[in-house]
């Protein structure tokens, strides 16, 4: 479990969390929406430990970060390191064992050929790839859908259920909203920094309506589009 | 004319760019200017009285520079700007803006060849993009631990084999002296491998301590560079038996240097290197001795930065 309380966060003058409170238990996915700017991906940089923050961020394994996937939104790459060695290196980096990484490769990617020559799409499923054969117990996806086509699409959806029936914690960002309801048992609303709704499985549907609605609220009649 | 405008603004653009880094560093441009002029005459001078290399050191000095300009995806965005034609032009100007300090002392001490070999590197560097014709993953033998070796290696493999070149002409034609070069070659080229820092999250990734992750760092540093100089150092030891001791002790001083290159990096982490540092750096070069104290200072210093990253 990891437990949130009272978790702020300011770049300066400006707010970017405000007084946070929230728990992430095992065996269960969430979903964190929130417009660009809410504060989405600065949450998950604190529960990393990447950034400093005020509050308290604890867990039931410590240090929290040393069992913890992260896929950043836009994963970096060095220039002239292939997807086999990338997954070598993160694994390394955990002290994690591996063996036969091309069995594992369930994105079907060319492991042999230069990370950074990748699409976007691919090189987010070689860093979902790496941060799952680390072997953590907590998994933080930020936008894990963009630029994945729809069959890594279903396979990372089956993933997410594989992680949530092997009791990890999964905290997912995304602004596809299907994808999440189809994924997470809560979804969580974040909005100027602070979560503003909480919601169920049950009530996703009701969510996306009124994300629907308060987002748009005409604005596209103002274009004057004939 | 019209036509020469964009290319004239893209110098134009580098000279502020420039600018602004030496002021975010807290140096008047000017000051900055005069410096590296007084700086590189001042090198110059010691070199070519120090040592019958100076011309082999300012032809690669140079040509890595020139190297470091032809980085594929600055070059695809170059293209993107100017197009084929004009990049040409472009490149070819920013190559001989680079190496025309290296060609002026060459001429002046009268080293025809290797100026003349270093202008047809410009211009070749200029017009030709070596990365794309050669896009194929080049082996190294640092897959077990890949990271800085490993995209080093491949930056820079060329040097790697010019160097290992150099030592046979060097046991070819019974010159230690070429030989050593060939070595501190090979050590100068690992030095660069730890010169930017990388991205957060490949520090943050590590369950270590900031400790174990620095004796992890200098242990793979160490180990990987073994690889690359004990070729040499093993054919000059068969060689020149007589120079053991020599050939030993500049081993143990480029070990010594790329264990000081490593911890800089992380003195530094996130940033780049700063000036203190940077001095600090060139004074060990001045007198090695100085690392014996500088080492333990940096690492108790990099131990500092990694704490927030490392837990």
């Amino acid at each position: 479990m990891i437990q949130i309380q009272h978790l702020s966060k300011s770049f300066g003058a400006k707010q970017v969390l405000s007084d946070i409170s929230i728990s992430f238990d095992k065996g269960k996915v969430y979903g964190i929406v929130g417009e660009n700017g809410a504060g989405k991906t600065t949450l998950f940089r604190c529960i990393a430990g990447l950034e400093e923050y005020e509050g308290t961020i604890s867990a039931d394994r410590v240090p929290l970060k040393n069992h913890l996937g992260l896929l950043l939104t836009e994963p970096f790459f060095f220039s002239k390191i292939t997807g086999a060695e990338y997954i070598r290196l993160l694994c390394n980096a955990r002290g994690t064992k591996l063996t036969d990484i091309e069995s594992r490769n369930v994105f079907d990617l060319p492991l042999n050929q230069y990370a950074s020559t990748y699409s976007t799409g691919m090189q987010k499923k070689l860093a979902i790839t790496a941060i799952l054969l680390q072997g953590n117990d907590y998994f933080i996806l930020d936008e894990p859908f963009n630029g994945v086509d729809i069959q890594s699409n279903i396979i990372i959806e089956e993933i997410i259920h594989k992680l949530r029936e092997l009791n990890k914690a999964v905290i997912i960002s995304s602004h596809i909203f299907s994808t999440l309801s189809d994924t997470c048992d809560e979804i969580h609303l974040l909005s100027h920094g602070t979560f503003t709704r909480s919601v169920l499985k049950e009530d996703f549907q009701a969510l996306e309506s009124e994300m629907k609605s308060a987002t748009l609220g005409g604005k596209i009649d103002r274009l004057g589009l004939v | 004319m019209a036509a020469a405008q964009p290319v004239k603004e893209y110098f134009q653009l580098q000279y502020r760019m420039m600018n602004r880094q030496f002021q975010d560093l807290g140096i008047q441009p000017v000051l900055a200017y005069l410096f590296l002029f007084v700086g590189f005459v001042a090198v110059s001078t010691y070199l070519f009285y120090k040592t019958e290399l100076a011309q082999y050191i300012y032809l690669l000095s140079a040509v890595s520079l020139i190297s470091g300009l032809s980085e594929t995806r600055r070059n695809d965005f170059l293209k993107l700007c100017f197009g084929d034609g004009k990049l040409k032009r472009l490149r070819l100007a920013e190559n001989f803006i680079v190496a025309f300090p290296f060609l002026l002392v060459l001429l002046l001490k009268v080293q025809l060849l290797s100026a003349l070999t270093l202008t047809v590197i410009a211009a070749l560097f200029a017009v030709v993009n070596f990365r794309t014709s050669i896009n194929l993953v080049i082996p190294t033998p640092f897959y077990r631990k890949p990271f800085e070796f490993t995209t080093g290696f491949r930056n820079t493999f060329y040097l790697i084999f010019i160097a290992y070149a150099l030592t046979i002409i060097a046991v070819a034609v019974g010159n230690f002296n070429l030989g050593m070069f060939a070595l501190l070659l090979v050590f100068a080229v690992t030095l660069t491998y730890y010169t930017q820092p990388e991205h957060q999250y490949y520090v943050w990734m590590h369950n270590l301590s900031p400790k174990m992750f620095l004796f992890r760092k200098i242990k793979t540093a160490v180990l990987h560079s073994a690889y690359l100089v004990l070729p040499i150092a093993i054919t000059l030891g068969i060689y020149s038996p007589e120079s053991i001791d020599v050939l030993l002790l500049f081993l143990l001083m480029g070990w010594a240097f790329l264990v000081c290159r490593v911890i800089i990096k992380y003195a530094a982490y996130p940033d780049t290197l700063t000036i203190p540092q940077g001095i600090l750096l060139a004074l060990c070069f001045g007198f090695p001795p100085l690392l014996l104290a500088v080492i333990p200072y940096l690492f108790s210093k990099s131990e500092n930065r990694l704490s927030n990253l490392l837990k």
